[in-house]
Parts: structure tokens; C-alpha cells; sequence
């Protein structure tokens, strides 16, 4: 589109409905975190089964919703983002995080190596196995690695609280997000400091990875030991005020 | 004019009167009143007087109130800015009844050609009411009593506007009610199927209301607003809130379609520019191919060796399902391997615009492939080693 110039741009908010607080921007006080974008514009939607939908299957809401879409400006899609089939947001977000000093081709290459060494064990031991065993094992690498972020996520967290003087760890409930994020570090970082020199990353992942399928290994011992820590300090819960 | 010292609040664009009365800007020093008086111009001289007086009276008072206008005396300024047009027009030969205001402006700046760098410092002759403020009108009676009866809440015009909102609500209300018991309300259907109007943002209320708002203000007035819409109710209802509806920019898909050429084997091509950061990407897309795309004269496989590269490049393709089926040639330079990636992109799903429909255009929009992605390297800011990051914290 021939892009409206960004200034034009900001002046303009969509229908009040839902009245977003608009952030002012007053000359003496600049924002730390802002971004090229308006806070008018939109996040893309790259999907492509959302369009080939046709009309008759669509609810009330989804109507509206489309409508709506078609009067907002949306914002370019990022260079991560496809609409491939193949394509993970939780595979990208832990791409990221493994990422260094953005090098982001050595991190995908590390990625794509776990996923394949986890698929190659996965299927080492589908061989081995008898008839039965087989129905049990789970060879999908993506199938595996959900689930093992699932079970390395924890309920609940510790948050240091000043009171009176004294720091205490208060068990306070987790955003999801946050749940995710943590699941994503504790993984990451176990195998970045728990491996032998030698050793590289994506085969160290994958075992990790596999261990924490089965709930066991360092990373879900870890959230237990967060969880029994919660727990011993349930006394403390009600110095949380929010 | 006799005192821009008490006038200069904001910055305004000095007036310009004819018959010999040239005058400055008002950010240029005090005008002293008695090299006004040597001007020639008896009517302007009398009003002149008139504003010395005032001006006189109210040395004594405290001088920063903004200066308030009485309704006479802008109706004076009007009437002589259009008899002063009249003779500008006359001066340059023109025809008074069709002098626009680009007319004047550039008379003004033939007639007084100004170097000087601040446009608001050149003289210029402009309604009054681009230079009066438009809240300015005096809103007190010569007894001192105000007229307005919510003028002490010092937002007259917001709660005269809420109060008056208010009542029509509760009289639609009430209505409402009435049909209501006697079950003879008309079923609304009021799903606001096209949206084709909004409610009036913050800025342009202020402006309607010539005072500020506060944005508690804002949300209240959207608030009532919006429900008064939901009610039922009559013409003069609807008259009332369509007064503050403003019609939305019909679906932002201004988008321009590039024209399909053809080439001397009589092949359909589409060519269009994209750009991300500093990378710059010049594209040929041809109507029948095989999936063939070739950048700077080496195959995309050659010279994109990245894999996320390559699927930005796919994505347009992908996204309108139409992977084998063209053939790209393309010319970038600039920036770095993914900035050109992305500008190969968006120019590829521009020319793509020219084979598909509109439906898959405005699909392509929303999927974010047909915005130039604006961001940019931060600039390096002094006191700080990069961009965000500050210098090492030493506590002495």
C-alpha cells in the first residue's frame, strides 16, 4: 500500500468503541518505549485458512471482526513470520531465546539439529522396541518438545517482596506467559551450563528435552523444587497485594 | 495595530491592514503606541485610540491573562479583512469576488518579500479567525456577570454539552419506557453491519468546543455517547449524534495496482519497487513461469543461502497459493541480507496485486505483506554508548 506517512497517521484513532487510553504524547515527556508504528496499527494476520473461510461459516463476531480489520492499517509482517505450515511460534520464541549476540542462523541451524537428533533417538528406539512398546512412543519432534515445555512450566512462582526491612520470597501466581518464559529459560539455561565441554548443544537439548517428556531430569526438578519452595512458604501468601 | 505587547500570547501571524499601515510581527518588541499614531488612516486611527485606552487601563492589572475579544469586535476585524481583500484584489488586478485565500498569500508575498526563516514571522494576511483564538470572546457582561450559567465550572461548553446530551438521553429513555409497557416497541435491529463512521477523537472534540478536555472528560462524553446510540430514538436523536460521528477512510486499501505490460514475446509482466531499512529492490514478475526467481543475475538458492531468507521470499507466493507459477526477476542493492530479503518481498507481493483479485489484495494487506516496514536503525544518542544502552554506572 502506497504506505501513509507515519506522521499522518498518528493522529488517528479507530471507533471509541472500547476506548483505548490513548498515550499522550506530551512534548517534556518522551516515552522509553515506543515504536515506529502508531499505537493505531495492528498486528498482521498471516494465516491463511483465516481468509479462505468462507462467509457462511462465519459467526456474528467474526463478521465484525473482519469489517473492522478492513478500516484499521496493519503493520508490516516481521521477517519470522510465514504463512508456512510448518512454521511454530513456541519453536521460534525458544529460537530466540537461544539466540546469541544475533546470530540468528547459528541458533535456527541449533534448533533444527535438537529436532532431528530428538526424531533419530525417537526412532532408534521405535526399532528396538517390541510391537506394543511402539504404540507408546511418540515420534513427532514437535509433539515432543510441546509437551516437554509443558512439563518443565511452573503453577506458581516466588516473588521477593520488602517488608519491614526484610526480603521475603512470597509464592505468587504466574501469567502464562511468564509460565512460558520460564519453562523456555530453566531449559536453556540447564543445558548451557550442565553439559560437558565437548559436548553440543543440540544433542544435550534433545536428551534434555526427552527427559523432561518423561517428567524427569534436571529442568522438571527444578520446577518442583520451585513449587515445594512455594509451598513451605504458603505463611507468607497474604504479603502479596495484588 | 496598537498593542501586540498585549496580545502575544501564541505565536500569531501579525494582520496586515491597507492604506499605508504596515505592520510586524508581534513577537518583535512593543509597538510603541505613539509611532502607531503617525500612520495615516482615520477609521483604523480611531480604533487605534480605542485600544490605547484599553491597553492604558489595564497596565495596572496583571498582565498574564490571556486577552479576551468582545463578539463586536471581531465582527469589526472581519468586516475589514474582507474590504482589505477587496482592495488587494483590486491592487493586483483581480477580480475581488474570486480571491481565494492562496490569492492573497501570494499577493502578500509579492508585494513583501520577506527572507526571513520563521514563516510565522513574515507578514501575512489571514480571516480573524485564524489569528484570534477562537475561545477569546469575552464571556462576561459589562456588570462582570457571565453569561453562560455553567461558566464557573471553566468548562462551559463540555458541561452545557453533557447536560444537554444527558437530557436527550433521559427523555429517549423515558420514551423507551413508555413503548415499552405498552408493548409497542419496534424491535431494533442495530448491528452496525459497515462501519463506516467513528466517534470524534479527543483533538477534534476540543476543537469543536474551543476548550480543553481531559481525557477522563473524553471517555465520559464516549460514554454517554454510546449509549444514548443504543436507545431507540427519533429523528432529531440521530440528528443530534450524527453531529459528533466522522465518517471512517473507506478501508485503507489505497492501494495502487501497477499496470500489466507486455513484453516483445507478448509475455504479461508487472514491475514494482519495495524497500526495507536501507535495501532497495526493483522487481519483475511475469505472468507464466515456472517458479524461476533470479536476484542481481544469480539464483535465488545462490544468493540467499539463509533459509528464512528464502521463505520471505516464497511468502507472497505461498500466501495467494500460487508457489510454481511465476516467474521473478529481480535488481536489489542496499542493506544488509535480510533488509534485502524483506524488500524483495514487499515489492513481489506488489506486483502480485496486478494478477489477483481484490479481495486477495485487501487479504494481503492484513497479512502485513503490503506495508513498508518503517523501522529503522536507532540512532546512537551522545551520553549513552548505543542506542538504549547507557554507560557503565559508577557510583563515584
Amino acid at each position: 500500500m502506497a504506505a501513509p506517512s507515519v506522521k499522518a497517521v498518528r493522529g488517528w484513532s479507530g471507533l471509541a468503541l472500547g476506548v483505548r487510553g490513548v498515550v499522550l504524547r506530551l512534548p517534556g515527556l518522551t516515552q522509553v518505549r515506543w515504536s515506529r508504528y502508531g499505537p493505531e496499527f495492528q498486528d498482521p494476520q498471516t494465516d491463511k485458512e483465516y481468509y479462505r473461510k468462507p462467509t457462511a461459516q462465519l459467526t456474528e463476531e467474526e463478521k465484525y471482526e473482519r469489517e473492522l480489520r478492513k478500516t484499521r492499517f496493519i503493520k508490516a509482517a516481521p521477517a519470522t513470520k510465514t504463512s508456512s505450515v510448518f512454521e511454530d511460534p513456541v519453536v521460534s520464541k525458544f529460537t530466540n531465546m537461544m539466540m546469541k549476540g544475533g546470530n540468528k542462523v547459528l541458533a535456527r541451524h541449533l534448533m533444527t539439529q535438537t529436532l532431528e537428533t530428538v526424531k533419530r533417538k525417537q526412532f532408534e528406539k521405535y526399532h528396538a522396541a517390541s510391537a506394543k512398546e511402539q504404540a507408546t512412543i511418540e515420534r513427532n519432534p514437535y509433539t515432543i518438545f510441546h509437551q516437554a515445555l509443558k512439563n518443565c512450566e511452573p503453577v506458581i512462582g516466588l516473588v521477593s517482596i520488602l517488608k519491614s526491612g526484610r526480603f521475603y520470597q512470597v509464592p505468587v501466581p504466574l501469567a502464562d506467559r511468564r509460565r512460558r518464559f520460564l519453562a523456555m529459560k530453566w531449559m536453556i539455561t540447564e543445558c548451557r551450563e550442565k553439559k560437558h565441554r565437548r559436548m553440543l548443544m543440540p544433542e544435550k537439548l534433545s536428551h534434555e528435552l526427552l527427559q523432561a517428556f518423561h517428567n524427569q531430569g534436571p529442568v522438571v526438578k527444578r520446577k518442583r523444587d520451585m513449587h515445594k519452595m512455594a509451598e513451605a512458604n504458603r505463611a507468607l501468601a497474604h504479603y502479596r497485594w495484588w | 495595530m496598537a498593542a501586540p505587547c498585549v496580545f502575544c500570547g501564541p505565536a500569531i501571524a501579525s494582520r496586515f491592514f491597507l492604506g499605508g499601515r504596515v505592520t510586524l510581527a508581534q513577537g518583535q518588541g512593543i509597538w510603541k503606541p505613539a509611532a502607531a499614531e503617525l500612520q495615516a488612516g482615520t477609521r483604523s486611527q480611531i480604533l487605534r485610540l480605542k485600544h490605547l485606552t484599553v491597553v492604558k487601563t489595564k497596565k495596572n492589572v496583571a498582565a498574564s491573562r490571556p486577552e479576551k475579544y468582545t463578539v463586536d469586535f471581531i465582527k469589526k476585524q472581519i468586516e475589514e479583512f474582507n474590504i482589505g481583500k477587496r482592495h488587494l484584489a483590486n491592487m493586483m488586478g483581480e477580480d475581488p469576488e474570486t480571491f481565494t485565500q492562496e490569492d492573497i498569500d501570494r499577493a502578500i508575498v509579492y508585494l513583501f518579500p520577506s527572507g526571513l526563516f520563521e514563516k510565522q514571522a513574515r507578514p501575512s494576511m489571514k480571516h480573524p479567525d485564524y489569528i484570534f483564538p477562537k475561545q477569546s470572546a469575552i464571556q462576561w457582561g459589562e456588570d462582570g456577570r457571565p453569561f453562560h450559567f455553567l461558566f464557573y465550572t471553566g468548562k462551559q461548553s463540555y458541561y452545557s454539552l453533557m447536560h444537554e446530551a444527558y437530557g436527550k438521553f433521559l427523555d429517549a429513555e423515558k420514551r423507551q419506557n413508555q413503548l415499552q409497557a405498552k408493548d409497542l416497541q419496534m424491535e431494533k435491529t442495530k448491528t452496525k453491519d459497515p462501519i463506516v463512521s467513528r466517534w470524534l477523537i479527543k483533538e477534534e472534540l476540543e476543537g469543536m468546543l474551543a476548550e480543553k478536555l481531559s481525557d477522563r472528560d473524553y471517555t465520559r462524553f464516549i460514554q454517554l455517547v454510546e449509549r444514548f446510540s443504543t436507545l431507540q430514538c427519533g429523528a432529531a436523536e440521530e440528528e443530534f449524534l450524527r453531529r459528533f460521528r466522522r465518517s471512517v477512510t473507506i478501508q485503507s486499501k489505497k492501494q495502487l495496482t501497477e499496470r500489466l505490460q507486455y513484453d516483445e514475446q507478448g509475455r504479461a509482466f508487472s514491475t514494482s519497487e519495495g524497500k526495507r531499512k536501507s535495501a532497495k529492490a526493483e522487481v519483475v514478475v511475469y505472468e507464466h513461469g515456472n517458479g524461476k526467481i533470479k536476484v542481481n543475475g544469480v539464483d535465488h538458492l545462490l544468493y540467499f543461502p539463509v533459509t528464512q531468507d528464502r521463505e520471505q521470499l516464497m511468502f507472497p507466493f505461498h500466501f495467494l497459493d500460487r508457489l510454481g507459477k511465476h516467474d521473478v526477476n529481480c535488481t536489489v542493492s542496499g542493506g544488509g541480507r535480510s533488509a534485502q530479503a524483506g524488500a524483495i518481498r514487499l515489492a513481489t507481493a506488489r506486483a502480485l496485486c496486478s494478477f489477483v483479485t481484490e479481495d486477495e489484495v485487501e487479504w494481503m494487506r492484513q497479512a502485513g505483506l503490503l506495508t513498508t516496514d518503517p523501522r529503522v536503525r536507532e540512532r546512537k544518542k551522545p551520553g549513552q554508548e548505543g542506542a538504549r544502552r547507557k554507560f557503565t554506572w559508577k557510583k563515584r
